[in-house]
């Protein structure tokens, strides 16, 4: 049997800050979702069911905030939420798709919002996604988590803390173009090099900002998509795999996964490439919309994609390989380095790849896209989710 | 035209049965037992659906820690956390998508909580509600006397429902409250919210459930096309209703009335009562499975008092309700909902046990997350492939 078709046919975004005072967190979805169906062009009444991008509760404060969020997205319709800590917004966009390939519904629409800013510190409440045990009382965080794969990294494939600060300094560059984006300051090498270090090897200008604001999708079945959007984004292919949990089983000559590495997130790209039928990534990828939160994990997520060999993306950024102008652009719209409301912030590389095969990305757009990809990276570099977006059908 | 999807298998560890074990230690003993149920091999599962609440579990992303003992490492995992039952929708729709053919769908709430009303009061916007000191129990004290007095409800139906889920659960070894009650004990027991007595009421109950399902073809593959083989999906439907209890008509249950109206379309079950075999309810309170009587269209609206009392829905009517016990025998909080596709699974495959309701076929399981039953989920199950 062939599965359904799926497009992307709207989305929203509010433009991300640190604090949003004069929202509540159900406005804030409110705001991402008005935008969304806006953008596509339908009224709320058109809307079959809905999927919640909310990660941990603690971050909000207000537990299943869903259910308080129930009338920001239409009261007495089919919803659900989905958790995968950071890869959150990549699976609920992918639990739409599921609603519409199922043959259940026409029209998905998938919303969440964050307000990190407002946390307190994120990473005090990111300690507690580890277990009481072992690895709380570290403290590890998101940050020295991922320090350490960075070290590692660096030893493995010789990434320096130039290699890091070039993935800042051109993330910046892209965001500075991207309205939306939190982070829309242009920095240099040197600034980066300057910032005051979080966690060796990562200072201030390789870490993401505490973002807070909405997100939205509208997704279609390929009857409704056909009438409504003149250049939907097609759904060609999803992926999703699950890493081990503990930091200490990914390190040492005995780990069956090595912490510099992205693994499972290679086999999710994989497994979505073989959905969508792609077999030549580097050729037929356009661009991509990596989860990359710290400068150095764009590196192994690039390496994941398949489009070079683990650690030549550090040679290929070198000579501006990833670049907005460049033959293979990571991140255009300046990516989760510049913009991280945790909740949507995977549903966003969705949202900004389906606009750069929309060919909607205005300034950040990358010339005549046709396939994209987007990545989600959740838990403690734990579930990774993929999806393929096409203006092909297929 | 939808697929066919099957649940293969079913295993649950009760609170009792847990003791000495870690919560981890549960669920990966509870996956392991499902899968040999189902004679699925980890291998061949394409992806595992979770539901886990960060509050019951007292961590944040519950699932990280959990995934391990899914069997999650190198799997396709998702996650949840807005209702046990969700994660059986989110397994289901995967599967009618063709592309993917076993699924392990697992759900569970721990005990160490310290308390669970305070964590409920934690789901509270922090602006409104949160003040009010509300949780579960005094919103389903709200409804329950918004439902009585809008229809003149006696508070001895909910009294004879208690008694007859207490019945059943004396029956059910998986069961925590195993004693039962009479109607005049649950009438002579405290209030704990008006109209709510305390013998009304589920009991805090650790656990862990866990099905495998399995696409048309797959079962063919197992074995499992037979009548009594597997529980087919036949109707399935969830709605979530408005947050704030002051615009709610809490005398009903409208999510649930939407939810059952999508599942009997598909199902093309017209009138439920008649053609279902066994319903098994989330009877957060003995008042809301009156209430579920009416929203599943089983009678009238203001007719449940009715139904209980002529003994429609006990052991020997026309359909019995909740012969696991329900809810209020036994409440894996977070999980309760899942507990109840579990149990109406057991029924139609007929491995039900001393709760077996003779010759059940077709099962209907309902399952309620938030204040007021604010969302609903309902199941049709059938033990006969199309």
């Amino acid at each position: 049997m062939a599965m359904r078709r799926v497009a992307i046919i709207g989305s929203g975004q509010s433009r991300f800050r640190f604090r949003r005072d004069d929202a509540t967190y159900a406005e804030l979805v409110r705001e991402g979702v008005r935008l969304a169906l806006e953008d596509a062009g339908i009224g709320i009444e058109r809307i079959g069911a809905v999927v919640y991008a909310l990660a941990p509760d603690a971050l909000i404060g207000v537990s299943n905030a869903e259910r308080w969020g129930a009338e920001a997205v239409g009261v007495d319709k089919p919803m659900m939420r989905l958790n995968t800590g950071g890869a959150t917004g990549i699976s609920a966009v992918q639990a739409g798709f599921y609603h519409i390939a199922s043959g259940l519904f026409d029209v998905v629409l998938v919303a969440g919002a964050d307000k990190v800013g407002e946390c307190g510190h994120a990473q005090v409440v990111l300690n507690k996604i580890w277990d009481p045990l072992y690895e709380r009382a570290l403290p590890l965080n998101a940050i020295n988590m991922l320090s350490l794969s960075a070290v590692r990294y660096m030893a493995k494939y010789g990434m320096t803390e130039e290699h890091m600060a070039m993935t800042t300094v051109k993330n910046r560059h892209n965001a500075a173009r991207n309205p939306n984006a939190h982070l829309r300051d242009e920095v240099t090498l040197q600034q980066v090099l300057d910032s005051p270090t979080l966690c060796w090897p990562i200072k201030r200008l390789d870490a993401c900002p505490q973002s807070s604001g909405g997100a939205a999708v509208v997704l279609a079945s390929e009857e409704v998509a056909r009438k409504l959007c003149p250049r939907p984004a097609w759904v060609r292919g999803v992926g999703n795999c699950a890493e081990s949990y503990f930091m200490g089983d990914r390190m040492g000559p005995k780990a069956p996964q090595d912490h510099a590495d992205a693994t499972a997130l290679g086999h999710s790209f994989q497994a979505a490439y073989r959905m969508a039928g792609l077999s030549r990534p580097a050729e037929e990828i356009d661009v991509a919309e990596l989860y990359a939160p710290f400068s150095n994990t764009e590196y192994h997520a690039i390496d994941a994609t398949g489009v070079c060999a683990k650690g030549q993306s550090v040679r290929l950024m070198e000579r501006g390989h990833f670049e907005l102008d460049g033959p293979f652009p990571v991140n255009p719209s300046g990516g989760t380095q510049c913009t991280n409301p945790i909740a949507v912030t995977a549903m966003l590389r969705v949202i900004e790849a389906a606009l750069q095969v929309m060919h909607k990305a205005g300034e950040h757009q990358v010339p005549d896209v046709q396939t994209a990809i987007a990545s989600g990276n959740g838990g403690d570099h734990q579930f990774f989710g993929t999806m393929v977006l096409s203006s092909d059908p297929g | 035209m939808l697929g066919q999807v099957a649940i293969v298998g079913v295993a649950q560890t009760s609170g009792a049965a847990g003791n000495g074990r870690t919560l981890e230690e549960c669920i990966h003993d509870t996956v392991r037992e499902v899968l040999g149920r189902a004679g699925v091999t980890h291998e061949a599962l394409d992806t595992i659906v979770a539901a886990s609440s960060d509050q019951v579990d007292g961590r944040a992303i519950s699932i990280m820690l959990t995934s391990g003992a899914l069997g999650g490492y190198g799997k396709d995992v998702l996650d949840t956390p807005s209702a046990g039952e969700h994660a059986l929708v989110l397994a289901w729709l995967r599967l009618l998508t063709g592309a993917y053919h076993a699924a392990l769908v697992v759900s569970w709430s721990g005990l160490e909580v310290n308390d669970l009303r305070t964590v409920q009061n934690l789901s509270c916007d922090p602006i409104f509600h949160r003040q009010l000191g509300l949780h579960d129990l005094a919103s389903h004290g709200l409804q329950a006397g918004a439902y009585q007095s809008r229809y003149g409800v006696d508070a001895r139906a909910a009294a004879q429902v208690a008694a007859k889920n207490r019945a059943a659960g004396a029956r059910n070894p998986l069961a925590t409250l195993r004693t039962p009650v009479s109607a005049e004990e649950v009438l002579d027991s405290p209030v704990v919210a008006w109209p709510l007595r305390e013998l009304m009421l589920p009991p805090d109950s650790a656990g862990v459930v866990a099905l495998v399902l399995v696409s048309g073809e797959r079962a063919a593959e197992l074995g499992r096309r037979g009548a009594g083989r597997a529980a087919w999906l036949r109707g399935v439907g969830w709605s979530l209703d408005s947050y704030w209890l002051g615009q709610r008509n809490l005398a009903e249950l409208t999510s649930l009335r939407s939810a059952a109206q999508r599942a009997y379309a598909m199902a093309g079950l017209r009138q439920p009562l008649a053609e279902l075999d066994v319903a098994e309810l989330h009877d957060v309170t003995a008042y809301h499975e009156l209430m579920a009587y009416e929203a599943l269209g089983f009678c009238a609206a203001g007719e449940g008092a009715r139904l209980i009392a002529e003994g429609r829905t006990g052991p020997d009517g026309a359909l019995p309700c909740n012969p696991s016990g329900g809810s209020l025998s036994d409440n894996p909080y977070f999980a309760t909902g899942l507990v109840r596709v579990a149990e109406a699974a057991r029924q139609v495959t007929g491995q039900a046990g001393a709760c077996q309701v003779p010759g059940a076929r077709l099962a209907l399981a309902h399952a309620s997350s938030g204040f007021a039953a604010q969302g609903n989920s309902v199941f049709i199950l059938s033990g006969e492939a199309d």
